[in-house]
């Protein structure tokens, strides 16, 4: 079961990785040209068609903020969308690079706040057992105040403050892991506790065991590793939803994104075609399809890690 | 207690020091240029006492908003809350709107709380209860959103459609991000573990009720989880009611961040602090309550002298 999950959470892993490799840099023509030869499964000669078929009042609609180029929109939408694996949208940009680009825009700032989370929750089991009352009031002042927030509202104050060009997701990233401090080292030191804290390194020492194996292998290891990695998991996850949420609002708010700079496509873009397919019967379901399977990604990798962590 | 004095002062204070801290000048950040002018934005430094420093303009900010006066929004062109009778302004509607979005959200944890205590469903539905709670806020929103687009086209400012909004926003507060699942498998926890301690057979054995011995003792982690998630439920607002379209104080406090309007999002944070600070101080209250209620000596137990027991 254990090896299933961690094929899972590789899987996962690996196709955002993949995904995020394959997003260009800078979206400059050039690169947007280049790009698209990856995900054209089709002959140059068939991209030309595509490009040069259909009418000229075919051209003119695309999904608000859709990006693209005048010079590379496509003719024919239905048969430039059968061209790419994914489909294309209307203005003929493949949403294969709305999945890459927002799988660059998450990966990086996703596994930092998991990290930071699982630091916190170690940081948060080990000082239940260094026994300094002193410590565990300034922690208890610490997550009193900041789980006190709505975590939301102090990330879209903190986007509001970020200066322009210092914007996008790590700070928001880094902010988010450390609101859900609180409850991580809140949870690590209950299983600290119960473990018998100060006096489980006292037993342990005096069965002649070195600090660093009481504190890093008995205790981070084999007791508070289910919590800290499905803190971290869980950390990650959210991480991935607040930039589609951020995403979206801005793309509901006709204004530039907290997240992302303006030529990158985050999956956000993705829910909100699906939304248009819902709604005013646009045909752009398979937009919904897509956005919806990479959300089911994040969920299936984030739950695939905390239970293959799980205590036995 | 000290968190919930402190809060409504700590978070504007941060804000502004944030201000101060940024490049530029203050005034400037407060209202651009472009948005304002050159000369508007020289007025709105003296009449908010910008240009005589952070700690003039914090203390200055304070005491208008105790009273009430949060100032003028630079991008609405309204007050953003204003006392007199038929001055529009922008929090008169938006707080009833966020307030009933959470009273009704918090039917739905409520439901949630009552099935953890009676146990139900059994643990062999925990995977359903799970998968419920896994879904993400914008996802539900977005279903929530198309659903009123789809049930009522067009009408914009129909009553039966706001509340539709509300009704639907509420349901995606109450069951996304696991705010019902969490709930529910939170408080079936937490009584479960405690009707394994041994007070309890012995209760069980005198003849009370499972629920009157533990109910006492679990009611401060109960309350706990409860404020938590209401603080969840007024976080996640921010997306709801913007993706559903309900014009909230989240709404508001999102769209002054994109606009770069200071004035509202000064308004809107220092509002949810002052919730946040209630609902610190409720948690104190009802806990100095419980406290005193299991310190109370019950009345129907008869006090036996050992001395005339003996006799």
């Amino acid at each position: 079961m254990k090896k299933m999950l961690l094929l899972c959470v590789l899987l996962c892993f690996s196709l955002l990785c993949f995904a995020a490799y394959q997003a260009p840099e800078r979206k400059t023509p050039g690169s947007v040209l280049s790009s698209y030869r990856y995900v054209q499964p089709l002959s140059a000669e068939s991209y030309q068609k595509c490009m040069s078929s259909g009418t000229e009042k075919n051209k003119s609609v695309g999904f608000g903020s859709s990006s693209s180029t005048s010079s590379s929109s496509p003719m024919d939408e239905e048969l430039c969308s059968c061209m790419y694996w994914m489909g294309t949208n209307r203005a003929g940009v493949p949403l294969v690079e709305y999945a890459s680009q927002g799988a660059r825009i998450i990966l990086f700032p996703a596994i930092v706040a998991g990290f930071l989370a699982c630091l916190f929750a170690i940081a948060g089991g080990l000082l239940r057992c260094i026994n300094v009352p002193f410590v565990d009031s300034l922690t208890q002042v610490f997550a009193e105040i900041v789980g006190a927030l709505p975590r939301m509202v102090v990330i879209v104050i903190c986007a509001l403050l970020l200066p322009r060009d210092a914007r996008g997701l790590m700070p928001l990233a880094i902010l988010w892991a450390f609101l859900s401090a609180p409850t991580a080292m809140d949870e690590a030191g209950a299983v600290t506790v119960r473990l018998g804290g100060a006096r489980f390194v006292e037993a342990l020492r005096a069965h002649g065991f070195g600090l660093f194996r009481i504190y890093l292998y008995h205790i981070v290891a084999l007791n508070l590793r289910p919590v800290v990695v499905r803190q971290g998991a869980e950390v990650m996850m959210q991480v991935v939803f607040l930039e589609v949420a951020l995403s979206y609002l801005a793309i509901v708010a006709e204004s530039g994104s907290l997240t992302h700079s303006d030529d990158v496509r985050s999956w956000a873009e993705l829910l909100h075609m699906g939304y248009a397919a819902v709604v005013v019967n646009e045909p752009s379901m398979h937009a919904l399809l897509i956005g919806l399977a990479l959300i089911a990604l994040i969920v299936v990798m984030a739950t695939s890690l905390s239970t293959m962590a799980r205590a036995r | 207690m000290f968190a919930a004095l402190l809060l409504p002062v700590l978070v504007p204070a941060i804000i502004t020091m944030f201000i101060w801290a940024l490049p530029g000048d203050p005034a400037s950040i407060i209202c651009p240029i472009e948005t304002c002018g050159e000369e508007q934005n020289r007025l709105l430094a003296k009449e908010l006492h910008i240009d005589e420093g952070m700690v003039s303009f914090f203390s200055h900010w304070l005491s208008q908003a105790s009273t009430g006066d949060f100032g003028r929004s630079n991008f609405y062109g309204l007050e953003v809350l204003s006392f007199q009778e038929g001055k529009e302004d922008l929090l008169s509607e938006s707080i009833p709107n966020t307030s009933l979005l959470l009273i009704f959200s918090l039917i739905i944890v409520s439901i949630g709380s009552l099935f953890g205590a009676m146990n139900i469903p059994s643990k062999k539905w925990d995977p359903v209860v799970v998968m419920i709670g896994i879904t993400p806020i914008i996802v539900l929103a977005l279903i929530s959103g198309a659903f009123v687009e789809i049930t009522y086209p067009g009408s914009e400012f129909a009553d039966p459609k706001n509340w539709m909004k509300l009704v639907m926003g509420a349901l995606t507060l109450g069951f996304a991000d696991a705010a019902f699942s969490g709930t529910l498998l939170g408080v079936r926890e937490t009584f479960s573990r405690e009707k394994n301690q041994r007070y309890v057979g012995v209760s069980i054995l005198r003849g009370e009720t499972v629920f009157s011995n533990t109910f006492p003792n679990v009611a401060n982690a109960l309350v706990g989880q409860y404020r938590a998630r209401i603080l969840h439920i007024l976080s996640g607002s921010v997306i709801v009611e913007v993706v559903v379209g309900i014009s909230g104080v989240g709404d508001l406090l999102l769209m002054g961040t994109l606009k770069q309007d200071f004035s509202v999002v000064l308004a809107a944070a220092f509002i949810f602090a002052i919730f946040s600070a209630l609902l610190l101080f409720f948690q104190a209250l009802i806990e100095c309550l419980i406290a005193l209620h299991i310190r109370r000596a019950p009345s129907n137990v008869q006090f036996v002298d050992p001395s005339l027991e003996a006799a």
